[in-house]
């Protein structure tokens, strides 16, 4: 199904329309496989539903059979003692087991076929698991990100799977996965997408209170954009370019719907499917004013905001380096914050940067609103200016 | 069991207090009130655990729930999962164990009747330790398998993981203590002629899952007290930054976890192969073949741990060796379900509440195995580990498994152990609500995993595809709850008014039901002499024209027909001169003291209170040890 | 203890008395709690990030000290050779019991719960100095495996000196009877086996480099 839903189309251009047409009911299932690896796997579990369905279809026919067949009847002669039969009792050890085998040899094979090494000309990227975000690397290209991932079709990417914490689990059902991010080893995957489209990716393991907060996208493009979209992280954020004149951004309005280009590096928000557009409702409680940011003010208050500065957890190439929280270079460019949470625009960005434990239970990075507990913190127009520089991360 | 004559009771027993009201369920020793405590215990934690699968669901049953936080519902999935395997299910067949194995092999009691009070005072405290948590907003919440290092003090620096950790030390000690009891009761205390190859097959698989217990448990005692020792202590065995291994935890854990899945299943395969005989009026078919098989499950059970770690990373070769074990333990698996299809077979079915349960296990168990054989292929399990799919297969394992088998064997068993029965009506009532609310509850999370909802989530996004699954899931658990309901009323009214059942209402085949319902102290006037694996059917043969005695029989007769206890009520140990160990208050003075032990470590290390309980424990454990079983010999 | 001389009255499936039984059950049992014990260290032999090490120098790249290999073994074998010793003592009690002997029964108990003691001493000296040496609990991984696993070895040896000197006081008080040979041998039956657990950590920890 998802098949037929792919983007097909080339140009970025054309890409709303086509995925405007995408509306499946079932949008992360694991039964359409995208990948090589995927498929490797569903074909296996075809033979598995196969005989697993098989058995079941029998013992049940089976067992409705003898019930009704040898239910209780009134004045029926007591029935016979039959102890066993050793004859019927291997039959029915040996069939289970030619099941078995029939199904271990594929497995066995599959399992071998799947962690082998990836080829020489794969794709490396670099995963980190963190509470509760992902951080991803192209080491090839120097380029950091977070939450978003960007794959161009038909070329295999090589996952290396690592954690900052605790264990995490590195999947998006319909392209690959699960692999572990354990502590102090390094995990790997391969597999190389076949259609360009967007993906929910997952973290699978337990993890702390925001594990099911930990999500990340996948956009598979064509090898072009890709290429554009490199391009794109390489250079230093494009400070301003999307905000209009004075920086100033309306934190109650919704974003203003960006202009289609048709050279876009990145994937726009609008024209997402829903099933990968970050929609999650606002805590109750939660309150901004509707001020006007400033995004040159913003850039000054990301050095020296208090109690912290952003920057002592936040890079941001060209601006600041720590590795703490998630990279920031080309925020306003990704199409939702909180690891998949919230859409990019001014109110979710400003509300994040007042009280982010409160939009995401658990999060790492402290509430910077002022508040009777912060009474250093800052004020609604320190925080949509804030807001507003982030926003212009193009 | 002493086969001696006791001295004139009236001098040696000042028994009164130890018979009636509170004092004598304090001071018990007997393995049928040790039974019967399990029972209630177990069944109250039922409806805790119960209760917290239903916020659970509640929670679940839209996208952006907001019922509960992500930190409550992160405690209640860890201790609906701990409550669920710990205080339900296997204090659930330790109540049977306690109850059934005694009078099945025709024993007084258990060979260690006080450490048997000691196993059931340290499971309640432990219990009590553990949901004790919820009164201090901590709550265990790092999941039933605890992953390091997120359990570590460095990512779980609240009281929540302590309390998980010591609660599970204290219930392990209690596992330990009953299954070296019932190990050596079932070696050593069963009636003359009845060798192993005779015994009730409940017994049999109690033998399997004890031998699980003893070498299982220790393990998981090491695995926790490094955690321990960590968080208390400051060593070094899962801190990543000092080089430990997430995996180590992992290994350990699941060599315990896996055999402990066996722990929870077998006795429900016990249950259901006496219950099916029966009710199907045949001996259960291949009675040598499903003891083979339960053993071989015991054993390969401890050979597949690390099919709960295909995602780590393990390796082909080590991935490849868990697929193909995981995969050999369905043949001992399905050929006891061609078993018990066969049993049926040619029999005369009677559709009792017990007889229904029993024959919905085999239906769902059916269920999870296949389910289980799907993720026993590495590579398909990369897509269901850690989704609702799993979460589908082993609650149709757990629940559907051994929850209906112990639902089985509680219809079966209420008589003998109460006198009465339970309603047939009400029981009807809670099967069909449990067998359709547990499919309406579980069989969507088959698609749900499938479709890609990952497990341990509080929430999820709208637009996923999981929103019908979910809300048919939460349906099936309102009916569930409703069932639950339903069965505990029927428990409390029939106790007190359900139909008097006489001794054998079932006309069943095995020893205890022998006796008088509910049966007398010492179980046995005179220890009977076992001949078959039926001595019950083999005793009423006259009536039963069709009956072929089976090969083991021989030219043996049965069992003396006097052994049938009258229907009328026992007369009491003292008026037969059988002495029966004394009640005392030791073994919950000592558990006490044990227990004492972890609230000081966990009330900041307090030293008076740790010294206190220690002292406590070793005063009560000396005078335990040095003072008689009964009260004659002094 | 004192009803140990019914209890054989009772008839038991296999003859053995109950307590027999279950002490093979808690050995097995113990089988599998030292063996994750001592599966846990080697797992995590040669992995520790800084030292002491047990087999090999390890200089402190802060410091610049250098400290030697921490195991020493001339002393461990000889606290080894004790513990051997004591497994020889019980026998010798176990044999005292059942012929009736009340003299050597007491001398060869309070040897035995001498030696182990003498045991517990050399840990307690080799704790001490390791810990003087920089090793503790919370240094490395070899200092957590290995102070957790000789550590709980250490307590199974207390727990059966308790047990002799119980054992002994009973024998002093009334006289330990052929009859309550099934005790002396669930005690001797226990010690032999923390015995050869020792025997294993000697080998697989300090001897195997």
């Amino acid at each position: 199904m998802i098949r037929a839903l792919r983007w097909r189309t080339h140009t970025a251009a054309a890409l709303p329309a086509a995925l405007a047409a995408c509306s499946s009911h079932v949008p992360n299932t694991t039964l359409s496989p995208q990948t090589e690896f995927g498929r490797d796997i569903d074909a296996l579990f075809d033979i598995l539903l196969f005989a697993g369905v098989a058995v079941l279809v029998l013992v049940t026919l089976a067992l409705l059979f003898v019930i009704v067949r040898y239910r209780h009847r009134a004045g029926a002669p007591e029935p016979k003692a039959i102890h066993g039969n050793a004859v019927l009792e291997i039959v029915w050890t040996l069939i289970p087991a030619v099941i078995l085998a029939i199904i271990a040899v594929p497995t066995v094979r599959t399992i071998f076929r799947t962690q082998a090494e990836a080829g020489p000309n794969a794709l490396q990227v670099e995963v980190v698991g963190h509470q509760w975000w992902w951080e991803f690397r192209y080491p090839q290209y120097g380029v950091v990100t977070a939450n978003e991932l960007y794959l161009p079709v038909g070329r295999t990417v090589n996952f290396a799977l690592m954690t900052a914490d605790v264990v995490h689990s590195f999947w998006i059902p319909q392209l690959g996965g699960k692999r572990d991010l354990v502590s102090n080893d390094t995990n790997h995957v391969w597999f190389t997408p076949e259609s360009a489209f967007a993906w929910n990716g997952f973290c699978a393991e337990f993890c702390g209170s925001s594990h099911a907060n930990m999500r990340f996208r996948v956009f598979t493009v064509p090898p072009e954009q890709f290429e554009r979209w490199i391009a794109h992280q390489q250079s230093p954020p494009v400070l301003g370019a999307a905000a209009p004149p004075a920086g100033a951004i309306d934190t109650l309005a919704p974003a203003p719907p960006a202009p289609p280009q048709a050279t876009a590096p990145t994937v726009v928000a609008d024209s997402l499917p829903e099933h990968v557009r970050a929609a999650t409702p606002i805590p109750a409680g939660l309150r901004m004013s509707n001020v006007r940011g400033d995004a040159a003010r913003g850039a000054q208050l990301f050095m020296r905001a208090t109690p912290m500065p952003c920057a002592a957890c936040h890079a941001i190439q060209g601006v600041a380096a720590s590795i703490v929280g998630p990279n920031l270079t080309h925020v306003g460019s990704r199409t939702s914050i909180g690891a998949g949470l919230f859409p990019t625009d001014a109110r979710h960005l400003a509300l994040w940067i007042k009280d982010s434990p409160a939009m995401k239970p658990g999060s790492k990075m402290p509430a910077f609103g002022k508040s009777a507990q912060i009474p250093a913190g800052l004020d609604d127009q320190q925080i949509a200016d804030l807001a507003a520089y982030l926003l212009s991360l193009k | 069991m002493a086969t001696t004559v006791a001295p004139p009771p009236a001098v040696a027993v000042p028994a009164s207090r130890y018979e009636r009201g509170l004092w004598s369920w304090l001071a018990t020793v007997d393995h049928k009130r040790i039974g019967q405590l399990y029972l209630y215990t177990a069944v109250t934690f039922f409806l805790i655990g119960g209760l917290e699968a239903l916020i659970i669901r509640e929670q679940l049953r839209g996208p952006n729930g907001t019922l509960v936080s992500a930190e409550t519902y992160n405690q209640l999935f860890t201790m609906h999962g701990t409550t669920m395997i710990f205080l339900v299910i296997m204090p659930l067949s330790a109540a049977f164990f306690n109850y059934l194995i005694p009078l099945q092999i025709g024993a007084r009691d258990v060979a260690f009747p006080r450490l048997n009070a000691f196993s059931y005072w340290v499971f309640l405290l432990g219990a009590l330790f553990m949901n004790a948590s919820w009164l201090f907003g901590a709550a265990p919440d790092g999941g039933w398998f605890g992953y390091t290092p997120l359990t570590t003090k460095a990512y779980a620096p609240g009281m929540n993981i302590d309390f998980w950790v010591l609660g599970l030390q204290i219930l392990g000690i209690s596992s330990l203590a009953s299954g070296f009891n019932f190990l050596t009761t079932i070696i050593n205390l069963r009636a003359p002629g009845m060798h192993l190859m005779r015994m009730p097959i409940f017994t049999w698989m109690s033998f399997v899952t004890q031998f699980l217990i003893i070498l299982a448990f220790p393990i998981i005692t090491v695995a926790l007290t490094f955690l321990q020792l960590d968080r208390f202590f400051g060593t070094n065995f899962y801190t990543t930054a000092a080089g430990g291994d997430p995996l180590l935890w992992q290994h350990l854990f699941w060599l315990f976890g896996h055999p402990e899945v066996y722990i929870l299943i077998l006795p429900a395969f016990g249950l259901v192969s006496e219950v099916l005989p029966t009710f199907t009026r045949k001996p259960l078919f291949g009675y040598p073949v499903m003891v083979y098989s339960g053993v071989l499950i015991g054993f390969l059970g401890f050979g597949v741990w690390a099919h709960h770690m295909f995602a780590v990373g393990m390796g082909p070769i080590a991935d490849s060796a868990f697929g193909v074990t995981t995969m050999l333990i369905a043949i001992p698996t399905g050929v006891k379900i061609f078993n018990w299809l066969a049993t049926l077979h040619g029999g005369s079915i009677r559709f009792t509440t017990s007889a229904m349960f029993a024959i919905g296990f085999i239906a769902l168990f059916t269920i999870g195995g296949v389910s289980g054989v799907m993720h026993s292929s590495p590579p398909a399990d990369l897509q269901q580990t850690d989704t609702y799919f799993v979460v589908a297969h082993f609650h149709y394992v757990m629940f559907g498994g051994s929850m209906m088998g112990i639902f089985a064997g509680a219809y079966y068993y209420f008589p003998k152990i109460t006198g009465r029965l339970l309603s047939e009506r009400l029981g009807k009532v809670h099967f069909w609500l449990t067998f359709i609310g547990m499919n309406l509850t579980f069989f969507p999370m088959h698609f749900a995993g499938l479709n890609g909802m990952p497990r341990r989530v509080y929430t999820y996004a709208a637009g996923q595809g999981w929103d019908l699954e979910n809300m048919v899931s939460t349906w099936g658990a309102r009916m569930l709850a409703v069932a639950t309901l339903v069965f505990v009323y029927n428990l409390i009214r029939s106790r007190r008014q359900g139909e008097r059942s006489g001794n054998d209402p079932w006309g069943a085949p095995t020893l205890e039901w022998s006796l008088h319902s509910p049966p007398p102290e010492y179980n046995y006037a005179v220890i009977p002499t076992v001949r078959s694996r039926y001595p019950l059917w083999d005793l009423k043969a006259a009536h039963r024209s069709a009956h072929e005695p089976h090969e083991h029989d021989g030219d043996m007769p049965t069992l003396a027909p006097e052994t049938l206890a009258p229907d009328t009520p026992p007369p009491t140990a003292r008026q037969l001169g059988i002495t029966m160990p004394t009640p005392t208050l030791k073994p919950l003075i000592a558990s006490i003291g044990l227990t004492a032990i972890f609230v000081g470590l966990i009330w900041n290390k307090s030293l008076p209170i740790m010294l206190g309980g220690t002292a406590l424990f070793v005063v009560a454990l000396y005078a335990w040890l040095l003072s008689p079983l009964e009260e004659h010999e002094e | 203890m004192t009803h140990a001389a019914h209890a054989s009255h009772h008839y038991t499936s296999t003859g053995l008395d109950n307590r027999k039984i279950a002490i093979w059950a808690f050995i097995g049992s113990e089988c599998l709690f030292f063996g994750s014990l001592i599966s846990t260290y080697l797992i995590y032999k040669n992995r520790s990030l800084v030292g002491p090490f047990p087999h090999e120098a390890w200089t402190n790249p802060q410091t610049g000290e250098t400290v030697k290999a921490i195991l020493d073994i001339p002393v461990t074998s000889a606290s080894t050779f004790v513990l051997l010793m004591s497994s020889l003592f019980m026998v010798l009690a176990h044999a005292a019991v059942v012929r009736g002997d009340r003299k050597y029964s007491k001398i060869w108990l309070v040897s035995t719960a001498l030696a182990g003691t003498v045991f517990l001493g050399f840990q307690a000296y080799e704790f001490t100095s390791f810990v003087h040496e920089g090793l503790t609990l919370k240094t490395n991984l070899f200092g957590s495996s290995f102070f957790i696993l000789t550590g709980f070895h250490g307590a199974h040896v207390t727990a059966g000196v308790i047990w002799l000197l119980t054992l002994f006081f009973i024998d002093l008080k009334r006289g330990l009877r052929p009859t309550d040979a099934i005790n002396v041998d669930l005690c001797a039956l226990y010690w032999h086996f923390v015995d050869v657990v020792w025997i294993a950590i000697f080998t697989l920890i300090y001897l195997i480099p």
